[in-house]
């Protein structure tokens, strides 16, 4: 603005003889000022750039900081499953097994699910409270008594227990409390039907008949893709949700192969 | 929370410091525009920190640091001059009116932030 009136004024013909030094004067005046607000602002730029450059150094370690964060989580998990398997020996690589046939499934039913990663956590965890049944129970090789059974199906619970009271793992624990329901509303412990049963648990469910009946046991072998397939759809509607099972059977069995070989 | 006090003639700088200071450090912040006003804000809010930019108008923050020293109110504070990386001769003067600390301009707010907390360690007992 002021520039502006400066020139204007230069321009204003018929400026009085002996004004001449006074609009000098009043030109260097304004130069100077204007150099001093250039150095000003300047000055401001560079101290903004400090804190542009200051927070894209936050940003980088925050990145950082929640990479890491997730890798422990991942890790605490793991540990938490490998103690169960630890016990358990027939079962290898049980969980991480289902945990991917899980996720294959619920990434084709509700990708959004398949995102969150306390469902593969959950997955995971499932029978994380085993590590409180007895061995005679957990080992036995002969079909459980009724009182034993009971003893068995106590993992559930005592799984839920165990893994709501971490605040990372709460959806997860839904899965581990809602693992052993049927769709028919005859599973446990809660009798849950339908879709009162977490989508993720109708997931599961699928994923652990899957690859019980795909693996080999010490009293029987497993049986192949296509049949263990055939057994589940068979059970549709019943113990399991149909539509979890229509899209299993969707999916080329040499997918679920691949899962099944490469995680032994 | 000990208080701070900013002293600068740039509202821009006054402002920056006390958001990053009140808003990220939760700390208490008064500011002043030159050395005569800092000189009465300390008198009645008894900063435990106060930073004093050099060139101001009115009262200059090498001599109001020199004045701060000779108060009640300004002689337990820790002074942190702010000043141009090229002004050697200023941080002498400011240092012999009893300056403890110098931060460069343009300061880096972590700086800044590192600065006050290691401040607070060290002035807080407990």
């Amino acid at each position: 603005m002021r520039l502006y009136s400066a020139r204007a004024d230069k321009e204003v013909p018929g400026v009085a003889v002996g004004g001449e030094d006074r609009l000098r004067a009043e030109n260097e005046r304004l130069r100077a000022e204007l150099a001093e607000q250039r150095s000003k602002t300047g000055d401001e730029e560079r101290q903004l750039e400090r804190y542009a450059s200051d927070l894209r150094d936050i940003f980088k370690a925050e990145r950082a900081r929640a990479e890491e964060l997730r890798d422990s989580y991942v890790a605490t998990v793991r540990a938490l499953t490998n103690a169960v398997e630890a016990r358990d020996a027939y079962t290898g690589k049980h969980a991480e097994r289902v945990a991917a046939y899980g996720l294959l499934l619920t990434r084709r039913i509700e990708p959004a699910l398949a995102e969150d990663p306390q469902t593969e956590f959950g997955f995971l965890l499932h029978d994380v409270g085993k590590v409180a049944i007895p061995d005679q129970v957990l080992h036995k090789p002969d079909d459980l008594r009724s009182d034993e059974s009971e003893v068995m199906r106590r993992h559930v619970l005592i799984g839920w227990e165990i893994v709501r009271r971490v605040p990372f793992l709460l959806r997860a624990a839904q899965i581990v409390r809602a693992h052993h329901e049927r769709w028919d509303g005859t599973g446990y412990p809660d009798g849950l039907a339908g879709e009162e049963i977490p989508l993720a648990a109708r997931i599961f469910s699928v994923a652990d008949t899957l690859d019980a009946l795909t693996t080999d046991r010490p009293y029987r072998r497993g049986v192949s893709m296509p049949e263990a397939c055939e057994v589940i759809a068979r059970q549709a509607g019943s113990q399991f949700d149909p539509a979890v099972v229509e899209e299993l059977s969707a999916t080329p069995h040499v997918v679920l192969e691949n899962i099944r070989d490469k995680t032994r | 929370m000990p208080s701070v006090l900013i002293v600068d003639d740039d509202p821009f700088i006054r402002k920056l410091v006390s958001t990053t200071l009140e808003d990220v450090a939760g700390m208490t912040i008064v500011e002043a525009a030159n050395g005569k006003e800092a000189l009465e804000v300390a008198r009645s809010e008894k900063p435990s920190i106060v930073f004093l930019d050099i060139d101001m108008p009115v009262l200059d923050g090498t001599e109001a640091c020199r004045r701060l020293r000779a108060e009640p109110a300004g002689a337990e504070a820790t002074i942190v001059m702010l000043t141009a990386a090229t002004r050697d001769e200023a941080q002498r003067e400011s240092e012999a009116a009893g300056a403890d600390l110098f931060l460069t301009k343009p300061f880096s707010p972590l700086e800044l932030l590192r600065l006050v907390d290691d401040l607070g360690k060290t002035t807080t007992p407990g």
